[in-house]
């Protein structure tokens, strides 16, 4: 019973907790662009982000290791330096913009200085991290995302055509426009793909202290709460695409997407989309600033984890305080969260390969997986989807700078 | 990395060059976004479906947003076969601009709401 019971709150979170302030921007963004031309790119983004969380939960079950430590011991120290400092300033950048999201949801719901809110978000973001466990972090704005759902339900009473929205999730290459469609087939891609998720979902697996028992419950949290999480995904598209492609309409600003949620549905629509939102890309700045201090701690081989307390791993502790408030200065600057989250994700594709390529090397090694290692489906999921993720990575900057961040 | 990130900013994110028809027809297509979503707020302001701080804070951000775009475009060297439109261009922007100031100082008003939505209507050739 108690597994089952861990299993939904586990599935729960995960649903709350897969959004973040890049599938928001992207995925309404793509259909208020391309109304519901891009779905079928949903999905593939969804089953990667299944495929390798699920090897390096694996992983972390089984040999206790995170994605750095794989790194670190399967590329060398070179190799491994060049993935941690890319990876690092990603991390910094997608934190930043997670934050300056938080305080742009706390302004629309209570009207105060946005530069106030960014100070209380990162403080009110060290006190909860000090003092909640990381079972709770997780809950805590896992649940609170769950608010997130409006979105789907201001999708169906939006009354899209679902003929329409059927024939997106046949691969196509658009009519016209076909850089822009490019642009956001890696943007919607790397905001389903993007590194922080799998690092943070395994150093979460040794934080939850999982042995090779719980590779059930890591295999059912990866496919249905990551599933149901790109369901939202895909509402979020309906919305932009039923709502804004119609009255030309680009969304530019948090705010456009929770009016995507009050236009169908009023006041309580838009409060639940605010409050959604506040907790969505409040865990992802959770998972963001953790996933830095994993990284460079398991990298340098210190003692790591929220469960050690900040005595018990003082330089991982002080590594978060350091990330927290550095991310506060990147968003104090002015720089709006909403384009520093499509550079974010734009940079985070290109570092996929680092992160991605040395999960499958690890999880095909018997010496560290023994009888666990990836089987058939794992291996040609796995290989399929790094090839996938190399031409994307090769072509995020080139079509970026094409069609100028997305703007023509 | 680091490197390469500071220079994608520059290239990508460089928008103040010479106006020419390209960046014209761009800069009035999201000047018409800002008027199609300011008019879809002032819609649910006027029928009370939206709550005070949201209606403020995103009537404010819209209005930074296009009187960003009156300043850019009344300043901006533009190639002499489209000065004119440019420059009333800017002027629409600015009305825009002035028009979601109204919706930002009465939140909570529906009569301005019903108002404005129908000036940022015309303004964005809204349908």
């Amino acid at each position: 019973m108690s597994k089952v019971l861990g299993l939904a709150l586990g599935i729960l979170a995960a649903i709350g907790g897969f959004v973040d302030i890049g599938d928001l921007v992207f995925n309404v963004s793509a259909g208020a662009t391309f109304g519901y031309e891009l779905m079928w790119v949903i999905p593939i983004g969804v089953v990667g982000i299944i495929v390798y969380s699920e090897m390096c939960g694996r992983v972390a079950a089984v040999s206790g290791k995170a994605v750095f430590d794989a790194i670190r011991e399967r590329v060398g120290f070179k190799a491994g330096l060049g993935a941690l400092v890319s990876s690092e300033v990603v991390n910094l950048m997608t934190l930043a913009a997670e934050v300056g999201g938080v305080a742009i949801a706390l302004q629309l719901l209570s009207g105060l200085p946005y530069r106030w809110l960014i100070v209380l978000a990162i403080v009110a973001l060290l006190v909860v991290i000090w003092v909640t466990s990381f079972e709770w972090l997780e809950r805590i704005f896992g649940y609170g995302g769950l608010c997130m759902l409006v979105f789907a339900v201001a999708a169906i009473k939006l009354g899209p055509s679902w003929t329409d929205v059927g024939k997106g999730f046949i691969p196509h290459i658009a009519g016209d426009s076909k850089l822009l469609y490019g642009y956001f087939i890696i943007g919607l891609l790397g905001a389903a793909l993007t590194p922080y998720e799998v690092y943070f979902y395994s150093s979460g697996g040794i934080e939850d202290q999982w042995s090779p028992k719980d590779i059930g419950l890591n295999r059912a949290n990866a496919i249905i709460g990551y599933g149901l999480g790109g369901f939202l995904s895909l509402a979020l598209m309906v919305v932009g695409a039923a709502l804004f492609l119609s009255r030309g309409i680009s969304p530019e600003h948090l705010g456009t997407i929770a009016l995507g949620a009050e236009v169908p549905l009023g006041q309580i629509g838009l409060l639940l989309a605010l409050v959604g939102i506040l907790f969505a890309v409040g865990g992802a700045s959770i998972d963001t600033v953790f996933s830095g201090a994993y990284n460079l701690a398991q990298f340098c081989g210190w003692e790591w984890g929220r469960y050690r307390h900040a005595r018990g791993a003082p330089r991982f502790a002080l590594t978060w305080i350091v990330l927290l408030v550095l991310a506060m200065g990147i968003v104090l600057t002015g720089v709006d969260p909403v384009v520093l989250t499509e550079y974010a994700v734009i940079f985070s594709v290109v570092a996929l390969p680092l992160t991605y390529i040395p999960i499958l090397l690890v999880a095909n090694d018997r010496a560290y997986m023994g009888r666990y290692g990836n089987g058939r489906l794992a291996n040609v999921l796995g290989l399929l989807y790094l090839v996938v993720i190399v031409i994307v990575a090769l072509s995020a900057v080139p079509l970026m700078i094409l069609t100028n961040v997305g703007q023509n | 990395m680091c490197a390469g990130v500071c220079g994608v900013f520059v290239v990508a994110g460089c928008n103040g060059g010479t106006v020419d028809r390209h960046a014209l027809t761009n800069d009035s297509s999201t000047l018409d976004s800002i008027a199609c979503e300011g008019a879809l707020l002032a819609h649910d302001v006027a029928r009370g479906r939206s709550t005070v701080f949201f209606a403020r804070e995103q009537a404010e951000e819209l209005r930074i947003q296009s009187s960003n775009f009156a300043d850019a475009l009344s300043r901006r060297k533009t190639i002499p076969a489209i000065k004119d439109q440019v420059r009333q261009k800017a002027k629409h922007a600015a009305t825009l601009a002035a028009t979601l100031q109204q919706l930002h100082n009465h939140p909570s008003s529906r009569s301005v709401a019903a108002s404005v939505e129908r000036k940022l209507k015309k303004l964005g050739n809204c349908s």
